[in-house]
């Protein structure tokens, strides 16, 4: 990605979250105006979260008016100064989600663990909402340290929402190693985390602009 | 990238230690359940640091979400949000021109979408007559009552109001010369917050007349004073607002319409 190209997304991106961020702000004051904005502008990014977790159409729409409604009712938990609100957002879809599959009568997404079928991604919109090139790269990064196993199934459970015992299923292997398998992972994935965080210079890499 | 930070990693999968440094990722992540899961979530409601470990790495795993595609809904997602809004908002204040309108036009989203057929509101038709004539009855209706015989003469009136954009439907029945109506909401629940009040609107444009606060998920009884009776007519417009609990309050004025149907001689 060249420069030019480059600075106009971030651009767009930075003045993106900041709209987004005042619509939050108006929402928990109880505008609810402010919820067809912010509706609009994350949607995409929201109903793709949904629709890969939970492998179904219909159960990802009502998912995501679940994500909207209980935003509406609960705006004011929101806090403008913690996280980017993308970030939040996100996040908040990804438990509701969640939340739907484990009730046991979504088919819990029998999509393979590597890859699920790319979408067509129908809005450019939905590129300029990104959560945040930089911390990206580095979870990316820090990933990339694990062994191949933690990596495949830590992204499994992070992506399609599996739990250890679903996973242990899968790789028919008992509950025990599986635990094991991830634990270890998630202890060095703090590490490296943990160490970007002090490390004063910045870590290394490229940001990766989209 | 450091490796300083070496551990002898134990074998066992359950050491305490090994498990608290990484518990809270694994609830971020999803991949507990069952007791597990519910002690995580009695803890995140109890222990800050806990909560604080978990929203830590809520923020580290979100980015990972940029790699997911974006997709688009259908339209009728935001219709049923903007549903939600209107119990909400604007609660107990003058209902202006501007906001009847946004109200009408979802009234029309939701009735263009209605496509239940004459048959099917006569099958319901049949089960309610056979409910109704059984007689007053203060408590709900049992579901399994035989069939009873109608009386033609009195054609009945019914309603039925479909509820947003769900399959669901309000079936309002009256037989003529009774002072009772049999409100069906099977299938609806109730949300803690809000009841829904049925009101029909009389045609010579006299005030709407409460016809009572709907019980969701059973069918019920509602008495009719003299006055109410009189008003049921063929193409009667029945409409539902939404209200606080107990229905709209005596100094206030009615909460928004979120549903409207039309008695109809059946």
């Amino acid at each position: 990605m060249d420069d030019m190209s480059g600075s106009g997304i971030k651009r767009a991106s930075d003045e993106a979250r900041e709209e987004l961020r005042a619509a939050m702000v108006r929402l928990a004051e109880g505008d609810s105006a402010a919820l067809e904005q912010i509706y609009s502008a994350t949607r995409v990014k929201l109903f793709g979260i949904c629709l890969r977790i939970l492998g179904d159409r219909k159960e990802a729409e009502d998912a995501l008016q679940d994500v909207y409604i209980n935003l509406w009712q609960r705006a004011d938990r929101y806090d403008p100064q913690r996280a980017s609100p993308i970030s939040w957002l996100a996040t908040f879809a990804r438990n509701r989600a969640i939340d739907r599959l484990r009730t046991g009568k979504v088919r819990g997404g029998a999509v393979p663990v590597e890859e699920a079928a790319p979408l067509p991604d129908e809005t450019p919109l939905a590129d300029i909402l990104l959560i945040d090139a930089e911390r990206d790269a580095q979870i990316h990064t820090c990933l990339k340290t694990l062994d191949d196993k933690a990596q495949t199934y830590i992204r499994a459970a992070f992506f399609e929402g599996r739990t250890y015992a679903q996973l242990a299923e899968t790789a028919d292997v008992p509950l025990g190693t599986m635990k094991s398998w991830i634990r270890r992972g998630l202890m060095r994935l703090r590490a490296c985390l943990e160490a970007s965080e002090v490390d004063a210079n910045g870590n290394g890499g490229a940001r990766h602009e989209r | 990238m450091s490796d300083d930070i070496q551990m002898i990693p134990p074998k066992d999968p359950e050491d305490p230690v090994m498990r608290e440094r990484v518990i809270a990722a694994e609830y971020s992540l999803g991949l507990l359940e069952d007791e597990e899961l519910l002690t995580a979530r009695e803890r995140e409601a109890t222990d800050a640091d806990f909560a604080a470990r978990r929203e830590w790495w809520d923020d580290w795993f979100v980015p990972l979400s940029d790699d997911v595609s974006g997709a688009q809904p259908g339209d009728h997602v935001w219709n049923v949000i903007a549903a939600h809004l209107d119990g909400r908002a604007d609660a107990g204040a003058e209902a202006g021109a501007g906001a009847d309108n946004v109200v009408l036009l979802d009234m029309e989203r939701r009735v263009t979408r209605w496509k239940w057929t004459a048959a099917i509101t006569s099958a319901a038709a049949a089960v309610a007559l056979a409910l109704f004539a059984f007689g007053p009855n203060s408590t709900p209706v049992s579901q399994d009552a035989p069939a009873l015989a109608v009386n033609e003469a009195a054609a009945p009136l019914m309603a039925s109001i479909p509820i947003g954009e769900t399959p669901l439907r309000l079936g309002v029945t009256f037989l003529p010369g009774s002072d009772e109506i049999l409100v069906s909401a099977a299938g609806l629940t109730a949300d803690g917050v809000h009841d829904h009040e049925l009101w029909l609107v009389p045609e010579d444009g006299s005030a709407a007349q409460s016809l009572g606060v709907v019980v969701p998920g059973e069918e019920r009884r509602l008495n009719l004073s003299d006055s109410v009776a009189a008003n049921m007519g063929d193409g009667v417009k029945l409409v539902l607002t939404r209200e606080p609990l107990g229905g709209k309050p005596e100094d206030q004025d009615a909460g928004p319409v979120v549903a409207e149907g039309a008695l109809q001689q059946v």
